[in-house]
């Protein structure tokens, strides 16, 4: 399984993106500032928006999904049961995953932004597409929810899985990083060789390369392993 | 035209005139022409489409039960073409620096507020149409009568939860009623003599045409 950009531009009014590079099975992360392009660029991967030139191929892909990164547009039942059932699943294991069991007769407007998101994240997961694109998917979680969607991501065993976020505290493990600002994609490469390359970088991910600390992976656990390592 | 004053005024003008009759739709269409930028105003296909077939449905019901059925779709489609310049010809803070202009500082103000609300939010809720629909592809739904209410009611929930949104912003920053601002309004070369037009188009309207093309046919 594989996407590739090959030369992709897409314009629209004022704002262009411009990008090139691949995507294998495995984790990656796309990373930038708010404004930057993330979620242009992953309606153009859902193939939701058209490039204005180049392409993005596909291969052996034959299913795709992207959680939006406002979950309230996801919902199209009128319970948060007949919600899971609206992405094809059954209700009762999405909702104990989703820490939603006693909400499944309510309105799923009635559930907080934080609710919905896990529920649309824990739906997505569990559909389990060969390709999985998620725009911000720790927005409105807490620290314990974002621990566990990491988990959930970390525990897709196939399919590539793509993440489009600016979050700076709880990541999961990632294969390949990029970073996205002003509309250019720039391909940093696979993880570790990445990490001192990320301009965006979590602060606790900076401050163990600058005392010295090489982390195998993005996560705060490795941080805190390289930083232990160095000292001993 | 750049005076939004003006511009105000041509609209209020040939909706007028066009809702009157099919003579002052005609002028108002023709007005459309002369001095809008046309087809570069319009919506996108998608939009205005299903728009013009709303119409087009009702003049059709209307024309099969014995009414004016051509005429209702003739006005209807015109006046829907000017509101579609108007909103593509309104620039941020328009409507509110114009309702002061007119009504001062406080009724104005209020007034002004609420329209640049609404108007901002018509673009809020476009973007959120093409997000839920979006959602709703993925989830292989197809856009039909079975994705209405789902849509509908996402639409109705997202802006009354901005709504308050709103209100409890502007009450955290102290907004009680009324406000001061200075209004300028710059002014095209042609916009005196495209608000002037406009009320011809109003005169048409009233004017019983068909009777002076009568007069005039008998005097030859």
């Amino acid at each position: 399984m594989r996407v590739e950009l090959e030369d992709l531009r897409f314009s629209r009014g004022p704002f262009s993106l411009r990008g090139t590079g691949a995507f294998g099975e495995g984790v990656h992360l796309v990373s930038g500032p708010v404004g930057g392009g993330k979620s242009t660029l992953a309606l153009l991967l859902a193939g939701l928006l058209s490039p204005t030139e180049g392409a993005i191929r596909r291969h052996g892909i034959a299913s795709s999904l992207l959680l939006l990164q406002f979950p309230e547009y996801h919902i199209t039942g009128s319970t948060v049961a007949g919600e899971v059932r609206s992405w094809g699943l059954e209700p009762d294991d999405v909702l104990v995953q989703a820490d939603l069991s006693r909400r499944a007769d309510d309105d799923p407007f009635r559930l907080s932004r934080g609710e919905l998101r896990r529920l649309t994240l824990t739906c997505a997961i569990l559909q389990n597409p060969d390709l999985l694109l998620l725009d911000e998917p720790f927005s409105s979680l807490d620290c314990a929810a974002k621990r566990k969607a990491c988990r959930m991501i970390e525990g897709r065993e196939e399919g590539i899985t793509i993440i489009f976020s600016h979050e700076q505290a709880v990541l999961p493990r990632v294969d390949t990083i990029s970073e996205m600002e002003a509309g250019a994609l720039t391909g940093l490469g696979g993880v570790p060789g990445a990490i001192p390359r990320w301009r965006h970088a979590p602060a606790y991910l900076r401050y163990v390369l600058e005392q010295g600390a090489r982390p195998e992976n993005i996560r705060l656990a490795d941080a805190r392993e390289a930083l232990c390592r160095t000292r001993g | 035209m750049q005076d939004p004053r003006l511009r105000l005024a041509a609209v209020t003008a040939l909706s007028v005139a066009a809702f009157s009759s099919t003579a002052g739709a005609v002028a108002a269409f023709a007005w459309w022409l002369l001095f809008t930028p046309r087809t570069r105003a319009l919506p996108r296909p998608g939009l205005l489409l299903p728009l013009i077939a709303m119409i087009a449905a009702a003049a059709l019901v209307s024309e099969l039960g014995g009414g004016a059925g051509l005429s209702y779709f003739i006005r209807m489609t015109v006046i829907l073409l000017i509101a579609a310049w108007a909103y593509a010809a309104t620039e941020e803070g328009e409507v509110l620096a114009v309702a002061v202009w007119a009504l001062g500082d406080r009724i104005g103000f209020e007034i002004g507020l609420i329209a640049e609300m609404g108007l901002s939010g018509l673009s809020v809720i476009r973007q959120e149409i093409d997000q839920v629909r979006a959602a709703m592809a993925l989830k292989g739904m197809r856009p039909g009568l079975r994705t209405v209410v789902p849509l509908a009611v996402t639409l109705i929930v997202t802006e009354l939860r901005r709504s308050e949104e709103v209100a409890r912003l502007l009450m955290v920053r102290g907004y009680a009623h009324g406000g001061r601002i200075c209004p300028r309004f710059r002014k095209g070369a042609w916009d005196i003599p495209a608000a002037l037009s406009a009320l011809i188009a109003v005169i048409l309207s009233v004017l019983p045409v068909g009777d002076v093309f009568i007069l005039l046919g008998r005097s030859f």
